[in-house]
């Protein structure tokens, strides 16, 4: 019978038993930087969790670099379990090589299923490639949950208001109107969640579903705010992620990110249509969220993507867009300068359409996505230009003022989706 | 001599209203043939009308895109074309058969010709319509790519590959009615020539950007970047 | 609410005389037991069983009532009794009470007017006959005490009918305003917002001539007819018959799903301790496989002990001497066609063999039914007469009285057990609860595992027959869920080789701590069992 866990992991995950806590590592050629990572996480069991049953495991997904070698190594081997000096009990260590369904979504799954064996009581999960990791991460993100029965705690990251506009831009205010949960990063890998939490995500009928693959972390989010799950966000600090050259570019990226967020929208609707207003999450520990060190972005480039973008997918936009949305943002690409006039009205307009548009099926998912970004380039060169040089808390100010617009905006966008169910 | 032109013109008369009694009926058959046809037809052309609209069909096209195609066309919706096409086909096909009951030197065999033309004729449609969606879907996906690439001459690229794969259609589905092979192989070839020629040119004009950057990248040993990745979306 | 809760229930029997005594009389009350009630809700049961509480002049311990809708002076007030419902509620804990339907005491005011005169209106509520003629050959229950079913009343100067004790004149269900009564009876108590009734001798409500009065269609009729008017007006609630018969004989109190939720599974009980003593699985097995199947809405009564003897009128002549030899070599235990003893003692106060005996109780199809002082292993006193041994006060403690009373010793209804073994002293909830290695923690910690998962309570069980015979080995499944339970019936260490058929591909997941053990391949499966062990594996299937 083909299982979700070899027989070789699950010998080594009889020998870890019953434990408290599960990290995760997934890795594909992490060698350059998954030794650091282990490292921090190895401080963590045998510093804040040191009379706490812990447990790292690690996903190779077939890397060709030694990756698996380092993190076994990490840990001065043998047999893969290490007696440290300076921790009271044996530090287990697993690494196994994971030959299910491609996509990170499968590496969760396994990682689900082994907690649910060895009961434990929390759950988390780290990239490989973070170089900023540091043990007190693993601390903030698990602790909430072990001790103070959270279900899921998300991170959230020191980093300048104009940072990481596809998550301030656009997921962020799409979560938080859609799902009413001020949620900070909704598009995070990093992670913690209950046991109760993984075997919910466990029993649902997704995991064949190609869109897990790659829209995992934001499937899980989204599904941790709409199951009712007790959740709460903790401030690691700023995410500095080593360079890659298996990263995707922005269409490719987007296609995943917004693609499944889509998804998500589609899958949670019976949850949010209903909803009005938005809370914050519960903010489990301190520390700056706003980094005063920006990098200088040249709104220019973008600000050509989108204006080539409008001519040329005219006929592709006019099936998504209401016409005088379409307009406007004609109008917008016409006027000269260094940056459109991309304001939050219209971007709400847009966005909100797009999804409701997805939701219909109007033609072919990917393409709808792939036009909607040089739309967000727009959006984004009119955000940067407008806050270039301006103090973070102005920024952070401005940002809050797209949510509120997002939010005011909910009523029209739950009619439309509604509207285009009907018809 | 009067005798024999009256004798002729009698016989003739005699003749023509002999064969006149013979064809009048003929010509009855033929009536009620087509009159019966025609509420046959008109019955069937009703009855897809509404089955297809039972089983949602309209859903099934909005989804493919047929629907928007059929609007473009200034056609009417997806079960209103089916219904008329099978009204059409089975007028056609009665009317055809009612020309046979005439008994003319020429027409017989022809409604069973058309019997015969009907499965060719479905097929060639279909084989249009796919090309055509095939060219829509393939026309929007080379255009996201290009934009979003940043070549300049991505609209032409798009436009170009869309009217190749529907010429290419068009010429399969012609070859499968069977209309013409010889004009049509002659025609498609030249099409087709000018359109690879169009689309060469239109890459060399879109591309011409992009190869160079390709090329100086390459030559530099630099990374490659595109423009709107210098940041960080994440 | 779920309607099937019974289904799911841990049952928890219990007197109220001899819970706990809240005024000082040396008698339990309805007062004392609501002040015991956290015991109860930390135990885990789900579902409180009060044995009669009504007005009686106590010949038979209760079961012959004197007045159906109030309390015993001695247990407190109906008053008591809505507080003491209310506070099991709040606790989660339903609680369902004794309905004894087919007879009275002769002291209840109905028989009192029936025999005053022939033309009585009440008179037609019992069964009179001129002679002691009719109904012949319908066998007598209690042989020791009754050489007729028949007893003569000088009053009426006429016979009535009685199955079981001659001061227990049976009611006549043929007569419409009888039936009328005993359902108001019924609401009176569902009123108050009791979930349940534990049905009384039910098989013998109706008589016919020429028949042996038992298990007769007409009864059934008359039963189904309750049940009809509970489930119209008040769903959720539930009947419990007790039967002691073969399971084939109870089958038909299910009919359809549409008499009985619920009935005791009797033969199993002893066979439990036999296979015990035998080391052996056979009698079990044969015992569930011979078990009919009942419709989806039911469910058998599990129990090893309760308030009555271990009977052991559902085996054979042989078996009954073997079961003699083995558990009560002194005839002094021995009673009726049965052991007057508490579970304890019955198995040495062997703590291996009371956790295997409970976790078989736990694991098997059905609801298990706990008796009062069980979880602590509370000793007996065979030497009370009669069934009293069994029903001594609850030891909650090393102090005055057990714990149980304020008033002086003397004055208790039943003394303490005393003895240095099972005395208050040794074995009470109050050290108990003290240390973490008790057999009450142990109890709970199996009830929480028990009732963490449905597949016990409501799973099919399959047996797997490995070739070592001292180990019993089940398979329970519902729907995706499966549990896999094996006991070592043996007093030595055993390995068995499980076929992995139905297995195969299961990670086992031992229930208790959680760990985990190899994957079951394609080849047999070895499990080596210490003395009297037992494992409750989560199969999953990753």
């Amino acid at each position: 019978m083909e299982s979700l866990l070899s027989d070789d992991l699950l010998r080594q995950l009889m020998a870890a038993g019953q434990v408290d806590v599960v990290v995760g590592v997934p890795t594909l050629n992490n060698a350059s930087t998954v030794g650091a990572v282990v490292h921090e996480v190895h401080l963590a069991f045998t510093g804040p969790f040191k009379r706490d049953r812990t447990v790292l495991i690690n996903f190779d997904a077939g890397s060709e670099d030694n990756t698996p070698d380092l993190v076994r190594r990490a840990s001065l081997v043998e047999s893969e379990t290490l007696v440290a000096p300076e921790a009271f009990r044996t530090v287990h260590r697993i690494s196994s090589p994971y030959h299910g369904r491609p996509g990170k979504g499968g590496t969760l799954r396994a990682l689900f299923a082994a907690a649910e064996l060895l009961d434990a009581k929390a759950v988390a999960l780290f990239d490989p490639d973070v170089t900023s990791l540091r043990a007190d991460w693993v601390a903030r993100l698990v602790r909430p949950v072990y001790r103070d029965g959270f279900d899921y705690v998300a991170p959230a990251f020191t980093r300048h208001p104009t940072e990481g506009p596809l998550v301030t831009q656009l997921a962020r205010p799409l979560v938080r109107a859609a799902y009413g949960h001020r949620m900070l990063e909704p598009l995070s890998s990093e992670f913690a969640c209950s046991l109760r939490f993984a075997s919910h995500c466990l029993a649902q009928d997704v995991w064949s579903s190609p869109f897990l693959s790659y829209g995992v972390d934001i499937w899980l989010a989204t599904t941790a705010l709409a199951g009712g799950f007790r959740c709460g966000e903790a401030v690691l600090g700023p995410r500095v992620q080593a360079p890659s050259a298996e990263r995707p570019g922005l269409p490719e990226l987007f296609r995943q990110v917004v693609g499944a967020l889509f998804t998500c929208l589609e899958m949670h609707q019976s949850y949010w249509l209903g909803r009005e207003g938005s809370q914050p999450l519960a903010r489990l520990s301190d520390g700056p969220l706003w980094n005063p060190e920006g990098t200088a972005l040249d709104p220019a480039p973008l600000t050509e993507s989108f204006r080539s973008g409008i001519r040329d997918l005219r006929p592709v936009l006019e099936r998504i867009l209401e016409a005088d949305t379409l307009a406007e943002a004609e109008r917008v690409a016409a006027v000269e300068g260094s940056a459109p006039d991309f304001g939050d009205a219209l971007w709400t307009q847009t966005l909100t359409q797009f999804a409701a548009a997805h939701h219909r099926e109007v033609m072919h998912r990917d393409h709808l996505i792939r036009a909607l970004v040089p739309l967000y380039l727009g959006r984004t060169a009119a955000f940067l230009s407008e806050n270039a040089g301006r103090e973070a808390a102005a920024v952070e100010e401005r940002l809050e003022a797209l949510n509120l617009e997002f939010e005011k905006h909910k009523p029209q966008f739950v009619r439309r989706w509604k509207a285009e169910q009907g018809s | 001599m009067a005798e024999i032109f009256l004798d002729i013109l009698r016989e003739t008369w005699a003749n023509y209203a002999s064969a006149a009694r013979a064809f009048l009926p003929r010509i009855l058959a033929m009536l009620s043939i087509v009159l019966v046809g025609w509420l046959l037809a008109l019955l069937l052309g009703f009855l897809t009308r509404k089955v297809l609209g039972w089983i949602r069909v309209e859903r099934l096209s909005e989804r493919t895109g047929t629907s928007e195609l059929l609007k473009r066309a200034d056609l009417p919706p997806a079960n209103h074309l089916a219904g008329t096409v099978v009204f059409w086909l089975v007028f056609v096909g009665f009317l055809l058969s009612g020309l046979d009951a005439l008994g003319f030197q020429g027409v017989e065999g022809l409604f069973s010709d058309f019997v015969r033309f009907i499965p060719r004729l479905i097929v060639g449609v279909f084989i249009l319509l796919a090309g055509l969606l095939v060219a829509n879907f393939a026309w929007r996906a080379c255009l996201l790519a290009g934009v979003n690439a940043h070549l300049s001459g991505s609209r032409l690229l798009a436009g170009g590959v869309r009217i190749l794969i529907m010429v290419l259609a068009a010429a399969m589905a012609l070859d499968q009615i069977g209309i013409a092979r010889g004009v049509v192989l002659t025609a498609f070839a030249m099409s087709f020539g000018a359109v690879m020629l169009a689309v060469a040119i239109a890459f060399g004009i879109a591309g011409a950007g992009l190869a160079r950057r390709l090329v100086e990248d390459q030559l530099a040993g630099k990374e490659k970047k595109p423009p709107s990745d210098g940041m960080s979306h994440l | 609410m779920d309607d099937l809760w019974y289904k799911d229930a841990v049952f928890y029997e219990l007197h109220v005389k001899a819970y706990c005594d809240g005024n000082a009389d040396g008698i339990g009350d309805l007062p004392g037991l609501i002040g015991r009630l956290d015991h109860l809700q930390e135990l885990g049961v789900s579902c409180l069983w009060l044995l009669p509480m009504y007005p009686s002049p106590f010949r038979d311990d209760g079961y012959d009532i004197a007045d159906y809708t109030s309390i015993h002076p001695q247990y407190g007030t109906l008053d008591d009794f809505r507080r003491f419902l209310t506070a099991a509620h709040e606790r989660g804990m339903k609680v369902i009470t004794e309905l004894v339907m087919n007879h009275t005491s002769d002291q209840h005011p109905w028989f009192q007017e029936a025999r005053s005169s022939r033309d009585n209106p009440r008179r037609d509520w019992y069964v009179w006959s001129d002679t002691d003629e009719s109904y012949k050959g319908v066998r007598i229950i209690f042989t020791d005490t009754e050489r007729s079913n028949w007893a003569w009343d000088p009053v009426s100067k006429a016979h009535y009918w009685h199955r079981f004790f001659s001061h227990q004149p049976d009611l006549n269900y043929d007569n419409p305003a009888v039936r009328e009564q005993m359902w108001e009876v019924m609401r009176f108590w569902l009123d108050l917002g009791v979930d349940g009734f534990r049905v009384d001798a039910v098989p013998y409500l109706i008589e016919r001539e020429g028949t042996s009065c038992e298990n007769l269609p007409e009864t059934h009729e008359v039963l189904k007819e309750f049940r009809r008017r509970l489930s119209e007006s008040y769903p959720g609630r539930m009947l419990l018959a007790e039967a002691n018969m073969w399971p084939e004989d109870v089958r038909p109190y299910f009919a359809d799903g549409d008499e009985f939720h619920m009935a005791f599974h009797f033969p199993i009980m002893p066979r439990m301790f036999m296979a015990l003593r035998l080391e052996d699985r056979k009698p079990l097995v044969e015992i569930i496989e011979r078990t009919p199947p009942i419709p989806e809405s039911c469910q058998w009564g599990l129990f090893l002990r309760n308030h009555d003897e271990l009977t052991l009128e559902m085996v054979t002549d042989e078996e009954r001497d073997y079961m003699y030899q083995e558990y009560a070599r002194d005839p002094v235990a021995r009673i009726n066609l049965g052991i007057r003893r508490r579970l304890a003692p019955l198995l040495d106060n062997d703590r291996r063999r009371i956790e295997l005996m409970n976790a078989m109780l736990m694991s098997l199809p059905g609801s298990p039914v706990l008796y009062y002082g069980d979880e602590i292993g509370m000793g007996d006193n065979i030497f009370q007469g009669d069934r009293n041994g069994v029903r001594t006060p609850m030891q909650w403690s090393g102090g005055w009285n057990g714990g149980f009373s304020e008033a002086d010793p003397e004055q208790l209804y039943l003394p303490l057990v005393s003895n240095p073994v099972y005395g208050y002293q040794a074995i009470n909830v109050q050290s108990q609860r003290r240390h973490d290695s008790s057999l009450l923690n142990w109890m709970k910690r199996l009830i929480r595992v028990r009732q963490s998962t449905r597949v016990f309570s409501r799973g099919s069980i399959e047996f797997l027959k490995p070739a070592n015979h001292r180990v019993l080995a089940y398979l329970r499944t519902l729907e995706r869920e499966q549990a896999l339970v094996v006991n070592n019936l043996s007093s030595t260490a055993q390995a068995v080789e499980l076929d992995p058929g139905p297995l195969a591909g299961a990670i086992p997941v031992e229930m208790f701590g959680r760990s985990l053990f190899p994957r079951i391949g394609t080849t047999p499966y070895v499990l080596t069992l210490g003395p009297y062990d037992f494992f409750w594996f989560k199969l999953r299937r990753i």
